[in-house]
């Protein structure tokens, strides 16, 4: 969700050629007035930032799923499926993170995991979202629309063994029990992952705490879809708000005594630039929207469907792709499921219905499961955007005991904060007893 | 120049059997593209550009910086940025005075004496422990300032997001840079290592790298960003 803010602060740092990338331990809180919007958009940062190793061993590692000339020219540089690896020096558990929503191996939340894990003497592996370009674009199966979580969970599984496999004989991981974790979508996908796991029992898993997952995929992003509405309110309403921001966050740029972006510099802005509720929706729905645009365009190039693309046409890489992203930037998830995945579903499953595939997006299609099976564990925020009314209940109800439910955080707002990641440690006491 | 700049093509050539896309392309909707207010005449040069820049960084810059930060220790790497960046405070000097902006001029003039003296010939930034903030002008803002659109976007080689404005800018301010190495008196070899070691310790700084994002739109946001960015520090 912070896509866009992250981004956006990244490359600001990164475009001042004279700002030193400087690395701040100590700033942690800020005094923004807290909603839950703000806390999803800046983080919670109302409360201290937990204290985690500055720097962990990563490994960049990539992996051949499928022929590297099968891979599409426009995306040239993605031409193996990328992950990570944190290695701890002895034999250790393993844990397994399952990025969320058009998020890589990489982002900043998995970072913090990593972190938060590797503390716990784990070996982390790292994988991107199902939803994800570089995933999708590397997929070996040939016509996987993401978003089918029982689908996906057989895509991840299969490459998580790949994965494991070539960390045994490239890096000489050697790993004494598995667990698993994931936020948000990956969250959803963990759960899913796990059942498939019964029945493998390639892993058996120790351990599996899902974090901040929708209940159902379908209404989750039917919430965030509607915080940038194109279609009732007209693109120059959306437009207009994004300028106003862009002013706001100028004007207190503007009054700073210094001119670095740091950390507690950027609470700063976000506190003189107070936004509203809507100007905070806005942000959250633009990013989402450009998480959703960036897989619609790998997944209409990868098979070739013609519907923000010239079918039949090859992309070349010096090609102006611009068009593709107008195009997809008005398209919803909402449409995404209406015209692509039910369609696409149909056809293998004539008499599929669509509210059926929407239970099937969610985790109550695998609500028994979730009751009974005391390794699986779950934690969120009471009032965590993605989740529908009612629906924290839900999850209270099923997991019971093994819910652990912030008052506060929005959605994975918390998840650089001394209560989570101390719940977190919690649950994975990594060394054998 | 502009007959080079606008000479690469980026539209595409469509073969016989092309379907046009089903999702149509409407107007109003690019404005909210979040991602693109810019025109960008000189698209399909960027676009190559912008390509050149990858694997210059991939096979020749970022390699360097990586040798580079393997032999050099922490300490002496951080002085070598600071004494390049004490240089570089000439520029951000004149520059505020060129739009006017005496305070940060005088700041900047303060930290220049200070960390030369104190600081070591800039070695030891002296002046932002002390509350001298580090202050951020070029010429382009300069220009910016003086009601100077920002011209199409471009892509430079190995320096990367610019605008017609911000390039012309950048030479000028490079032109001053070289008067303050003549000024001191360096030539020759030694000009060139320090032209080197200053390319070196800038890409060491910068956190960027291309494709990183995963994105196929990176490009695109890029230049938003880029072109943002430049107009909330001319508003500053």
């Amino acid at each position: 969700m912070r896509f866009l803010t992250i981004c956006a602060v990244l490359l600001l740092t990164a475009c001042s050629a004279n700002d030193q990338a400087e690395v701040e331990v100590n700033v942690d809180t800020c005094d923004l007035e807290y909603t839950r919007y703000q806390a999803t958009v800046t983080g919670y940062c109302q409360e201290a930032q937990a204290i985690l190793p500055l720097e962990i061993p990563t490994i960049e590692k990539t992996i051949v799923l499928r022929s590297i000339s099968s891979i599409p020219e426009v995306f040239w540089y993605s031409t193996k499926m990328k992950y990570s690896l944190v290695k701890q020096a002895e034999q250790a558990p393993l844990v397994f993170i399952i990025a969320g929503t058009g998020a890589s191996y990489n982002s900043e939340k998995m970072i913090s995991l990593q972190k938060t894990l590797f503390q716990q003497g784990y070996h982390v592996i790292s994988l991107s979202s199902p939803t994800y370009s570089n995933f999708i674009i590397n997929l070996d199966s040939s016509t996987d629309f993401p978003g089918v979580l029982e689908q996906d969970a057989k895509n991840l599984y299969r490459i998580m063994q790949k994965v494991y496999q070539q960390v045994i004989t490239e890096n000489n991981v050697v790993a004494t029990t598995f667990s698993l974790t994931g936020y948000s979508l990956g969250g959803a996908h963990s759960a899913y992952v796990a059942k498939l796991d019964e029945s493998e029992q390639t892993f058996n898993f120790e351990k599996v705490v899902l974090i901040n997952p929708p209940v159902s995929l379908y209404n989750s992003v039917n919430i965030l879809d509607s915080y940038l509405d194109l279609k009732e309110n007209g693109p120059d309403a959306a437009a207009t708000m994004l300028d106003d921001i862009f002013r706001g966050f100028a004007n207190s740029y503007a009054e700073q005594e210094s001119s670095s972006f740091s950390q507690s510099a950027i609470y700063a802005l976000f506190e003189d630039a107070q936004l509203s509720e809507a100007q905070l929706k806005l942000l959250i729905g633009a990013s989402f929207r450009m998480s959703s645009t960036d897989m619609l365009f790998a997944l209409d190039v990868s098979y070739n469907v013609g519907g923000i693309i010239y079918k039949n046409h090859v992309i070349d890489k010096f090609e102006s792709i611009t068009h593709s992203m107008y195009r997809a930037s008005v398209i919803t998830f909402k449409d995404y499921f209406e015209k692509v995945l039910v369609p696409w579903q149909q056809e293998s499953e004539v008499n599929l219905t669509r509210e059926e595939l929407i239970a099937r997006l969610g985790l109550k299609n695998i609500e028994s499961y979730l009751r009974n099976t005391t390794k699986i564990s779950l934690v969120t925020n009471a009032d965590d955007i993605i989740l529908a009314e009612g629906e924290v209940k839900y999850l209270q109800d099923v997991f019971g005991a093994r819910a652990k439910i912030f008052p506060r955080g929005g959605h994975c707002g918390n998840i650089d904060r001394v209560s989570f990641v101390a719940y977190m440690h919690s649950q994975f006491q990594g060394v054998d007893e | 120049m502009v007959s080079l700049l606008s000479g690469c093509s980026s539209v595409p050539e469509l073969e016989n059997n092309v379907e046009a896309p089903r999702v149509k392309l409407s107007l109003a909707y690019e404005k909210i593209a979040v991602t693109n207010q810019y025109a960008d005449p000189w698209e399909g040069f960027n676009r190559r550009m912008y390509y050149f820049n990858a694997k210059a960084d991939q096979y020749l810059l970022l390699p360097v910086v990586a040798g580079y930060k393997a032999i050099t220790p922490d300490l002496v790497e951080k002085a070598v940025s600071n004494f390049f960046k004490n240089l570089g405070e000439f520029a951000v000097f004149i520059n505020a005075l060129l739009q006017g902006k005496a305070n940060v001029a005088v700041e900047t003039f303060g930290r220049f004496v200070v960390n030369t003296t104190l600081g070591v010939f800039g070695v030891f930034d002296v002046a932002t422990t002390i509350g001298l903030d580090e202050q951020n002008e070029d010429f382009g803002q300069t220009l910016g300032v003086w009601g100077v659109a920002s011209g199409p976007y471009l892509v430079l080689p190995l320096l990367g997001p610019s605008s017609l404005r911000d390039a012309t800018g950048a030479g000028i301010d490079m032109f001053a840079l070289q008067t303050v190495i003549d000024e001191l008196g360096v030539s020759g070899e030694e000009e060139i290592l320090l032209s080197f070691l200053r390319s070196i310790d800038t890409r060491a700084n910068l956190p960027f790298r291309y494709y990183a994002s995963g994105s196929a739109f990176e490009y695109e946001r890029l230049k938003v960003l880029y072109m943002k960015y430049r107009e909330i520090q001319i508003a500053r």
